[in-house]
């Protein structure tokens, strides 16, 4: 299976000791590692205000993993994980390769177009202008 | 009509003087810019050769959809000159100016500013923004709203 890319985000209870985030966060990564996967990145956000109240908390500790799979189930068992620990009041997985390949295939796209056309910025306003100067330096 | 006649006749109209006078002076640094627009947006419609108030009458209603951007697809709602006297500013999609090519959710502040007091996406006629990354936008604040980066309702 060709591999895909997630955006794990959850959130711990604001009164949530640093240890027991770092634990779960080791858990976390064992268990992408048992099934073939890799952190990319490993944010941790820290405290901040939700925009809604979850759980009757208005704060938050928000933690961002970016990960590589091959497994389709490594998502399954991490959100089970998340689900069992009670310290996590939300958590959601995002799958980010499909955006970033259409992305990449635009970035690609105005790159040809830009090679293809120098001047395509100028929108032809550059014209009009340059015409008269270059007639006048004919005349000389 | 009156937009419908060539402009040599028009000092002849008795009609041409009460109403179209007043959009006229403003015609003359239009005129020149709409024309390349024309050429580039493969719509179909021959810009030359067509008396110059007619092409502006048409483009008064129907033109909207055809953006000035180079690559068609990706155009605004071109709203310039409305049939009266006033022209309302012709909206850009923010997102293509900047090149912007995926839309994060994880950035609340930027997004912060599509929605409206209430929670609500603000819709793309007010906003200007393009289809495409209105809908781009649109999968960007739902998916912050899942993570209680921004809100659903109200911000309590």
């Amino acid at each position: 299976m060709e591999e895909r890319l997630y955006d794990l985000i959850f959130i711990f209870r604001p009164a949530t000791p640093e240890e027991e985030i770092d634990k779960m966060i080791a858990t976390l990564e064992n268990t992408v590692a048992e099934r073939g996967g890799k952190v990319e990145k490993k944010e941790k956000w820290g405290a901040r205000k939700m925009a809604y109240r979850v759980q009757r908390h208005r704060e938050g500790y928000y933690v961002l993993m970016v990960l590589r799979a091959t497994q389709g189930d490594m998502v399954h068992e991490l959100e089970r994980r998340l689900k069992v620990n009670d310290a996590v009041i939300k958590y959601m997985t995002v799958r980010l390769d499909e955006d970033l390949k259409r992305q990449k295939r635009l970035q690609q796209r105005r790159e040809r177009k830009a090679s293809r056309r120098p001047r395509g910025g100028a929108r032809g306003h550059g014209h009009p202008g340059g015409e008269p100067a270059a007639a006048v330096a004919q005349q000389q | 009509m009156a937009d419908e006649t060539p402009k040599e006749s028009q000092p002849q109209q008795p009609q041409a003087a009460s109403e179209p006078k007043e959009h006229r002076p403003q015609e003359h640094p239009r005129a020149p810019e709409a024309a390349p627009a024309n050429q580039r947006a493969h719509e179909g419609r021959p810009p030359e050769g067509r008396p110059r108030g007619e092409s502006r009458a048409s483009e008064g209603r129907g033109g909207e959809g055809r953006g000035p951007r180079e690559g068609g697809r990706e155009g605004g709602p071109g709203k310039r000159g409305g049939r009266r006297g006033f022209y309302r500013k012709k909206k850009v999609c923010r997102f293509c100016v900047d090149r912007v090519d995926f839309i994060d959710y994880k950035k609340p502040e930027q997004l912060m500013t599509f929605i409206q007091e209430r929670g609500k996406i603000v819709p793309r006629r007010i906003t200007g923004t393009c289809s495409r990354h209105q809908r781009w936008l649109a999968e960007a604040i739902k998916r912050a709203r899942n993570i209680a980066l921004m809100p659903f309702g109200g911000a309590r």
